[in-house]
């Protein structure tokens, strides 16, 4: 910290440079490092509210499950009706309640990870708080993270909220089979999409049925 | 709703380091917001406030300097602003996460995606 002299004695300018997102950085690193040591492989799942990820999570947990052992962090506000839900597929859930927060920070997901029993485990979903905008500024140290949104949010969410796509490999646009009638354009979404992450790799999904789910999980690399 | 967050980080920062020099007042706070960050200065600015009521910060002035984002190609070693692609019909202003230079989206954000409390000005004795 340096300390400049202005006045005569009275007013003094402190230089701080201090880092308001660093110490979440810092544990997001330290929770990958800890995944990494246990071999785990980890999805960060961002989304709206009612966008699917629950569906979309249980349906993968009910595909893997027999193949991996998954544990899923389920990020919500207040109550456990998403861990509920995915716990019903089959997989551990731990659910994580924000008191209001409106998104998971590393910290929380770290206190997550001392409760999992990470040597017997292959993958851990961790399924954000349902908000596209707070999320995507707080890493939580997951491998990768995927993003959902669905066509009932109407044609604009995804040129709404570029800045949560930045670190997103995977986009699962949902509720594909309710396209038509929201007079929303697939094509036009995943366009959105691909001109604002060009790399990022879109699944059409409709989470009731399953479909388009076993090329969302080849989308995250999970299937081998 | 982040601003919550954010802003109780600046003010408990803010009091400890006036407090570790003995301040009777801090009179200034300088804070740098990385134009990815999705903060919203009004908001923090109202947070900010509302922790500093009744501290001897509560005067302070507030100040906000933008950070843009600047990205590093690892493919052609572009080092510069993050482009932008520009839809008039729908007055947007889109930022595109690849180089625009040779388009790799190999790239890495260098500034930005942080937010930075720079100085303070306090008063003591």
């Amino acid at each position: 910290m340096k300390t400049i002299q202005t006045g005569n004695g009275k007013t003094i300018e402190i230089t701080v440079d201090k880092s308001l997102y660093r110490k979440n950085q810092e544990i997001a690193d330290a929770n990958q490092r800890l995944l990494d040591e246990h071999s785990i492989k980890s999805v960060d799942i961002l989304g709206s509210i009612g966008s699917g990820k629950t569906t979309l999570t249980g349906q993968i947990v009910a595909r893997l499950k027999n193949r991996m052992k998954i544990a899923a962090v389920a990020g919500d506000i207040t109550t456990t009706i998403d861990a509920d839900r995915i716990r019903e597929n089959g997989g551990e859930v731990l659910q994580i309640n924000t008191d209001g927060g409106c998104h998971l920070d590393a910290n929380m997901v770290k206190k997550s990870l001392e409760v999992l029993d990470l040597k017997n485990l292959d993958l851990v979903l961790i399924e954000n708080v349902g908000n596209l905008i707070c999320p995507g500024g707080y890493p939580v140290g997951a491998h990768q993270r995927m993003v959902v949104v669905s066509t009932t949010e109407g044609p604009y969410m995804i040129v709404k909220h570029p800045h949560i796509f930045k670190d997103a490999s995977v986009l699962a646009i949902n509720k594909m089979d309710l396209a038509e009638a929201m007079e929303v354009d697939l094509q036009q979404l995943k366009s959105d999409a691909l001109s604002i992450k060009p790399d990022i790799k879109v699944v059409f999904t409709n989470g009731r049925t399953g479909q388009g789910v076993t090329e969302l999980i080849s989308a995250l690399n999970l299937s081998e | 709703m982040h601003e919550t967050a954010i802003g109780m980080s600046v003010v408990e920062t803010v009091l400890a380091e006036a407090g570790k020099k003995n301040a009777l007042k801090v009179s200034k706070v300088e804070l740098e917001i990385g134009e990815l960050t999705f903060l919203g200065t009004e908001q923090l600015e109202f947070w900010i406030r509302n922790g500093f009521d009744d501290t001897i910060a509560a005067e302070a002035e507030i100040v906000f300097r933008s950070a843009p984002a600047r990205i590093n190609c690892d493919a052609c070693g572009y080092e510069g602003g993050l482009p932008r692609k520009e839809d008039p019909a729908d007055h947007l202003i889109l930022p595109v996460f690849s180089c625009p230079e040779c388009g790799s989206t190999k790239i890495t954000i260098t500034s930005g995606r942080d937010a930075f409390i720079r100085s303070i000005e306090i008063e003591t004795k």
